[in-house]
């Protein structure tokens, strides 16, 4: 059995991987657009993985602990703080994209990228 | 007076904020906007140079009483060097660059004000709100505070692009996006490599563990984090192969807000280039990676210049091509490579304003944007005229303006450091963007006036004229007297070596 | 054990996602693996951020990805 670090490692890369696959070969905008939240989402979770720590607990400091103890078990508390903000910020940006993709539908009559988007000029 | 620092990113942001709640009054939007923007440029200069920790957390080696208490692992290591909270660091390079950038900021809100009778809120909230986003890279000490409002600058970029009236904003701008969408979160994914590496997102404290040797510099994981943000950096800033579309978003936007924008680029450039070169100038790959983008980026952009009949996107392949001499300065990396590398940055912001404000007129009057539809125009104002002929020169290199001093000091830096074939191909370069330059001045300003065309009878906006006077005479003060800015320019590159 | 399957459930839901032809299911889809996804948060010991990924993740998201579909069509044409 791998451990659970590794393994979400490994599920971030591939949702990184399917969501790149998505944004690139899929036609349609909807699902584009789907696959760039899965990007955002694997890189999140990159990050909450770099914080984890095997038998480790919750960065809270609760009464009754010690210093050392909880310095010695706690997960690394920063990338928590750095991922809240960038949640909110992918779905931000997904918000305005789809916003921009309905004008675009109201104005071709399609939803796929190669007649919206095909006209170079 | 340190606690200026951080109002300069707060100011434009809670202006940004009433403006968007004041969206329908029309007179309080004016008002407000063109006393916020008039005050910003002074805060850079009343500020005093130093740092500012958010919320007081300051490094705990600055902090006697609280380091005695911890355990010696702590207080004897490096970890009592590093910055705890956000910082930002104000110094010579941030005072200059911010108040030019707010200068030209002004001028195009003021443009902005003059061609247009009803100024929606929502739009000065964009550009309040991209200058605030790119001060805050430039101030920020912290790669992921930079992340974060280099989010909001693309945001507020494609809401500058889609407050325009050009037919084809929404496919530009969700283009954009949809690669903003991928080089963000690839850029972060970079800065969690870094994170994994050192446990600090703070760049001084990057640098220092970079240099004392804390982590291992070979490591793929190392190089792989340079690849990330690299290509994020490549996105932001469009060099290749992101030129076409950063010019397409130039031609699409009103010409104001395209001065703005390219502002905006150059700022994000720099600041995340500086990044970039402090953390990763061990590396020998850097500075081929860095002349060999900017080489193409100025090539291709040129290339696609020349084609080009429509002046507004000639324009913006020729602002995305200048963008190459930055990052030749910074591929170079010599002390007087990097003092030059900015002070171009800063005539680039002063340059590309004065074109698409020009050029802007001539959209203005006419409504055309094709050079081979237009002819003639020199007898309806040959002030501006001159005006933009002189931003040709400035942009192209001819003493005594300023583009010709910070050109100059980049072939002199690359003839120092033995590479005079990237000499050669810069002085090639600036005579091609000339001569391109030329060839729209000509066919729009001096070309007989073909019969079909119809000038509107309306009269130039006085703040247009007064914005592009203002610049000229910063392009020729700066041309005379150089040392005004790269003396400080140097004096930070010389604590960045 | 348990955090295993939510991973493989949340990639194959993202998977089954991206190959549906109705756009709503596809939605569904990624509001579970958005779930998933902050279900793993918890088990990754931040809880702080897995109540945030399941409020955006789970039900803001789709949200507007079906306002979106409900504006446009909600077929996904292949050719």
């Amino acid at each position: 059995m791998i451990d659970t670090q590794l393994a979400a490692l490994l599920s971030s890369g591939s949702f990184i991987i399917i969501g790149l696959y998505a944004a690139i070969f899929i036609d349609n905008i909807i699902k584009k657009i789907i696959g760039l939240s899965f990007i955002e989402e694997g890189a999140n979770m990159f990050l909450i993985t770099l914080a984890y720590r095997p038998d480790g607990i919750v960065p809270i400091f609760l009464p009754g602990m010690t210093p050392e103890w909880f310095a010695s078990k706690s997960a690394y508390p920063l990338p928590h703080a750095l991922v809240l903000t960038s949640i909110v910020i992918g779905a931000s940006t997904l918000a305005i994209m789809l916003a921009i993709a309905m004008v675009l539908y109201n104005k071709h009559g399609s939803l796929s990228a190669s007649v919206i988007l095909g006209d170079k000029k | 007076m340190n606690d200026l620092i951080p109002l300069m990113v707060i100011v434009p942001i809670i202006v940004a904020i009433l403006l968007n709640l004041f969206s329908k009054q029309n007179t309080t939007v004016k008002i407000l906007s063109f006393l916020v923007a008039i005050v910003l440029p002074i805060i850079p200069i009343l500020s005093n140079y130093g740092l500012h920790y958010f919320g007081g957390h300051a490094p705990l080696i600055d902090n006697g009483n609280l380091l005695n208490s911890l355990p010696s692992y702590i207080s004897d290591g490096a970890l009592s060097t590093f910055h705890i909270g956000i910082t930002y660091s104000f110094e010579s390079l941030q005072r200059i660059l911010l108040f030019f950038l707010f200068v030209v900021g002004f001028l195009c809100i003021l443009t902005t004000l003059g061609e247009r009778k009803r100024i929606p809120g929502s739009y000065m909230f964009l550009m309040f709100m991209g200058l605030a986003a790119v001060t805050a890279m430039l101030l920020s000490d912290d790669i992921f505070h930079m992340y974060i409002f280099f989010e909001i600058a693309i945001v507020a970029q494609v809401g500058i692009v889609l407050a325009s009236t050009d037919d084809l904003k929404y496919e530009v701008a969700m283009k954009y996006l949809l690669l903003g969408s991928v080089g963000g979160p690839i850029l972060l994914i970079g800065i969690g490599f870094l994170l994994g590496l050192v446990g600090s997102v703070n760049i001084t404290d990057i640098v220092y563990a970079v240099k004392n040797g804390l982590i291992n510099t070979s490591s793929p994981v190392f190089l792989f984090s340079f690849g990330l943000i690299f290509f994020g950096w490549l996105y932001s800033v469009g060099l290749p192969p992101f030129h076409t579309i950063k010019s397409s978003i130039y031609s699409k936007a009103v010409p104001s807000g395209s001065a703005l924008l390219q502002a905006l680029s150059v700022v994000i450039f720099i600041s995340l280039g500086i990044t970039i070169f402090r953390i990763y100038s061990s590396l020998p790959l850097l500075e081929v990676f860095l002349i060999f983008f900017s080489l193409s980026g100025m090539i291709l952009s040129l290339t696609m210049a020349i084609m080009e009949n429509d002046f507004k996107r000639m324009i913006g392949f020729l602002a995305v091509g200048e963008l190459g001499y930055i990052g030749l300065g910074f591929g170079i990396g010599t002390k007087l490579s990097l003092t030059a590398a900015l002070f171009q940055g800063l005539n680039e912001i002063i340059i590309t304003a004065i074109l698409f404000i020009g050029f802007g007129v001539i959209l203005y009057l006419t409504k055309i944007s094709d050079i081979t539809k237009l002819g003639g125009l020199i007898e309806n104002n040959p002030k501006i005229a001159i005006i933009v002929l002189l931003g040709g020169f400035a942009m192209a290199g001819v003493p005594p303006l300023n583009g010709f001093q910070s050109k100059l000091m980049l072939i002199q830096s690359a003839l120092n450091d033995n590479l005079p074939e990237l000499a050669i191909i810069m002085i090639l370069i600036s005579i091609i963007t000339f001569m391109t330059f030329m060839k729209a001045f000509h066919s729009i300003y001096l070309k007989p006036k073909p019969k079909n065309l119809i000038v509107e009878d309306v009269r130039v906006p006085r703040s247009s004229i007064f914005a592009m006077a203002v610049l000229i005479v910063i392009c020729i003060v700066l041309g005379i007297m150089p040392t005004l800015v790269t003396n400080g320019f140097s004096g930070f590159v010389g604590g960045l070596i | 054990m348990i955090e295993y399957i939510v991973m493989i459930v949340g990639i194959l839901g993202s998977i089954l996602a991206l190959v549906q032809r109705d756009l709503l299911k596809a939605t569904i889809l990624t509001g579970i693996s958005g779930g998933c996804i902050a279900f793993l948060f918890q088990i990754l010991l931040a809880p702080d951020v897995a109540l945030t990924q399941a409020i955006v993740g789970a039900a803001i998201v789709p949200v507007f990805l079906a306002i979106a579909i409900y504006k446009t069509q909600r077929v996904d044409k292949d050719d």
